[in-house]
């Protein structure tokens, strides 16, 4: 195994890197992306509101080293809205996945710990939400909250907890049948107990990893729904907001507009995507190879 | 997961990077429409938007001219003046109270009924009756004196009456149902032949029309928005499109650029009471900073209005002071010199506001000088400029927050909160709407609760004077006799900004005539004139 892999690292880097292993390979990685992100984070948080206060003599400039996304037909800065849409958008998906999550952890246990009835009614729940497309439901109840922060972050939540649900479910079922578990049933500990108290502590990696696997999704949801317009008001510099607003202009020839945009959305993405596989390789490695 | 994750990812990017391909593209410029056809006898239109509530004129259709399909007693002609259209003669009494029309003897509808005195005095009553836009509070009463001869009696003098006549169309009585609005039968240039809502309308020539006979024989007007309308004028499939000013410096091949000069105006309006009080529905009214007239005059002399129309209409537009520049009834006096941020700083220290704190924004007291302007989000232009006066008016210490909303979001909030809202009529009507109190918090006049007693004198004045002189006088002291007024210089509850110049891509082989000067819409206005359009081979 050991040396199919230096061979194939070989053949396709064509020279020696230091040797890491696995283990120390997805720790760099993982440190590389937490370094990234958080620095658009900071970034995003740091930069002040005067480049993207509307000037008109700056409109409609490609990129340039000044302003290296362009800028707009207001002659805002693209860099600085694009770094303060991620920053906003990541805000959003932060909080959303957080809440979804803990609802699939309390879902989950419940149904695999409360009898029969509470799993049938969780299963039915977690089914009847995933027989619909996400959008729509998201669409469907950002609308019904008439829109803005809370209807994004609420229909966000809302959506995107079934399938975590299901594997945390599943993990309780796998516990369940532990033999401490039983030994504890048997000396007569309450049902509440065993949950909180052993099964619980079993679940944080698995909980943790649906966090991070959950969150990507949940920004490029945030961002799409914005996007067609139910999400957040239009002034605010969400990603969804840029990318809808720049479509106008693309006739126009202004490509800078969305294709900067866009393309740190997919690399912000991707970068908590890849972050989530290693976290998740790390910290259960035979579940990761399956 | 992760494999649909990546999927939705390539598919972003492929999505994404078609758009850039497609936008930086040339257009082609063949137009494969025109090039078999030697006379042409189809246009293909795309200016604008859908009237989602049909075509019936007795519920607001063709209000602010221009109803295609039906026609009306009076029009306007290029230079605004008033000529007889379906009437041959009208007469008003020397008290004002009576009038008098005569109507031409061969006008007939779309199916080969004549319109006679009947229609008219249907069409009057079923518009009063309608509780829709039109106005027809003033009128008593109408009646047929003959075949040919109606005769309207006002309760009131009221020298804005004549602009009913202008614009309101004459429906057929035998044929006017619930169904009127999608099925329209009425004595214009055009017959409806169908009506794809959402997507097209096609009309046809009327053979009936009494007028000179239109040089084309069909138009299919497709309702685009304004990219897809541009993208449509570059490809050739439309002759004629509308344009946001923010596309005006685009060069498209075989077209050219149309600008119109409009009244068409954009302005914030400020809400001139205190906060505290409900409409009836329990709507809340009101605001406490911009109740404060120092506010309102210093935002109206500080925002630069050249600088909007070169930034954000790309020069398509003119600096508005009222809702009616240009117009008769326009005071000239009301222009101020703005963009003056010494003036604006001047106006808020004498009226009390203080920067106490170190916060870039002013204080009174407690209040802080800080409000929410709110903008249609669907409107492009609009919120450009709503962005665009925050940041400009941010030096003086006021703190302007924008917001977005929809339409029927926007009736919920527009008593307590400033609105960007855009007017402009070829009518004095609708600026006594805007600043009377007896029109405070009736549907979308005067939301901001405005009233002066001597201003409202000065209109009731306007209103009743019997000749059109007399009126405009009245009318120009009402925006400022030297004292007091509605403009800037005086209660300033508006502070007005643009007046926007409507843009259309018109096929290089098109001749659209002489527009007038374009009120409120853009895009249905420009088919007031289209019996005079033509195509040179």
């Amino acid at each position: 195994m050991i040396n199919i892999d230096a061979l194939r690292e070989k053949r396709s880097l064509g020279f020696r890197l230091p040797r890491f292993n696995r283990r120390q390979q997805t720790l760099i990685t993982i440190l590389l992306m937490i370094i990234f992100l958080s620095s658009v984070i900071v970034g995003g948080a740091l930069l002040g509101n005067e480049r993207i206060a509307t000037n008109f003599e700056t409109k409609n400039l490609s990129p340039s080293l000044k302003h290296p996304f362009g800028t707009d037909w207001l002659g805002r800065d693209m860099l600085t809205r694009t770094l303060k849409g991620i920053t906003l958008s990541m805000g959003v998906g932060m909080l959303a996945a957080t809440v979804s999550a803990f609802i699939a952890l309390i879902l989950g246990l419940l149904a695999a710990t409360m009898g029969k009835w509470a799993d049938t009614v969780v299963t039915w729940l977690v089914d009847l939400f995933l027989s619909v497309p996400h959008l729509v439901a998201l669409i469907l109840i950002a609308f019904a909250l008439g829109g803005g922060m809370k209807g994004v972050i609420i229909g966000v939540a809302f959506t995107h907890w079934p399938s975590l649900t299901r594997v945390i479910r599943a993990e309780v079922l796998q516990l369940r049948s532990a033999e401490f578990i039983q030994v504890s049933k048997k000396m007569g500990k309450s049902r509440w107990w065993i949950a909180v108290k052993h099964i619980l502590p079993h679940l944080i990696p698995q909980f943790f990893i649906g966090l991070m696997l959950l969150f990507p999704h949940a920004v490029l949801h945030e961002a799409s729904i914005t996007f067609l317009g139910f999400g957040l008001s239009p002034h605010q510099p969400a990603i969804g907001i840029i990318l809808s607003e720049s479509m106008r202009y693309l006739s126009t020839g202004m490509w800078w507009l969305a294709f900067f945009p866009g393309l740190s959305l997919l690399i912000m993405v991707r970068a908590f995507d890849i972050l989530g596989d290693h976290l998740h390789m790390l910290m259960d490695p035979h579940h990761a190879h399956n | 997961m992760s494999s649909k994750r990546a999927m939705l990812a390539v598919l972003l990017v492929i999505v994404l990077s078609t758009m850039v391909f497609t936008g930086c593209a040339p257009a082609k410029s063949d137009n494969q429409n025109t090039q078999n056809i030697t006379t042409k006898e189809e246009l293909i239109l795309a200016i604008g938007s859908e009237p989602e509530d049909g075509f019936d004129p007795t519920t607001g259709w063709g209000r602010y001219g221009s109803p295609l399909f039906q026609s009306t007693l009076l029009t306007r002609n290029q230079d605004l003046k008033i000529v007889n259209d379906l009437a041959v003669e009208y007469k008003v009494s020397d008290d004002g109270l009576i009038w008098t029309v005569e109507l031409r003897k061969d006008a007939k509808f779309s199916d080969g009924q004549p319109l006679t005195s009947e229609d008219v005095v249907y069409t009057y009553n079923a518009a009063a009756e309608s509780g829709s836009v039109i106005d027809l509070s003033v009128m008593k009463s109408v009646e047929a004196i003959d075949h040919y001869i109606v005769q309207f009696t006002l309760k009131q003098p009221q020298s804005t009456f004549v602009n009913l006549l202008l614009t309101l169309g004459i429906v057929p009585k035998h044929a006017h149902g619930k169904d009127y609005a999608t099925n329209p039968i009425g004595s214009g240039p055009f017959k409806l032949v169908q009506w794809d809502k959402g997507q097209q309308l096609i009309v046809e020539a009327n053979p009936e029309y009494y007028g000179s006979a239109p040089a084309f024989k069909k138009l299919t007007f497709l309702f685009l928005g304004e990219d897809a309308a541009f993208a449509a004028a570059k490809a050739g499939t439309v002759d004629i499109a509308y344009l946001p000013p923010a596309f005006g410096k685009q060069a498209v091949p075989g077209m050219r650029l149309v600008t119109l000069n409009s009244v068409d105006n954009r302005g914030m309006m400020f809400p001139v009471v205190k906060a505290g009080g409900t409409t009836k529905e329990g709507i809340p009214v009101g605001n406490d900073v911009t109740a404060d007239l120092a506010i309102r005059k210093a935002i109206n002399f500080a925002i630069d209005r050249q600088a909007l129309v070169n930034g954000v209409l790309e020069g398509f537009g003119t600096p508005a002071y009222t809702v009616c520049d240009g117009l008769p009834w326009w005071n000239p006096e009301t222009v101020i010199k703005d963009g003056d941020m010494e003036k604006a700083k001047k106006i808020l220290s004498d009226g009390g506001w203080r920067d106490t704190d170190g916060d870039g924004i002013l204080e009174k007291d407690t209040l802080k000088a800080q409000f929410t302007l709110i903008y249609p989000s669907s409107d492009q232009t609009r919120q450009s400029l709503a962005i665009s006066v925050a940041d400009m008016i941010k030096p003086i210490g006021i703190n302007i927050a924008v917001e977005g909303k929809s339409w029927d979001e926007i009736q919920k909030m527009m008593h307590s909160n400033a609105v960007l809202f855009g007017w402009g009529s070829h009518d004095p009507l609708e600026m006594y709407n805007l600043y009377s109190s007896k029109t405070a918090g009736i549907g979308w006049y005067n939301t901001g609760f405005y009233s002066n007693p001597i201003i409202d004198s000065y209109m009731e004045k306007a209103l009743a004077a019997v000749t059109e002189e007399e009126a405009l006088e009245y009318w120009k002291k009402a925006q400022w006799d030297g004292n007091t007024g509605f403009s800037a210089m005086g209660d300033a509850p508006w502070a007005w900004m643009v007046n926007l110049n409507h843009l259309y891509l018109v096929n290089e082989k098109l001749d659209i005539g002489q527009a007038k000067i374009q009120p409120h819409g853009h895009g249905w206005p420009i088919t007031d004139n289209i019996v005079e359009w033509h195509w040179n081979e």
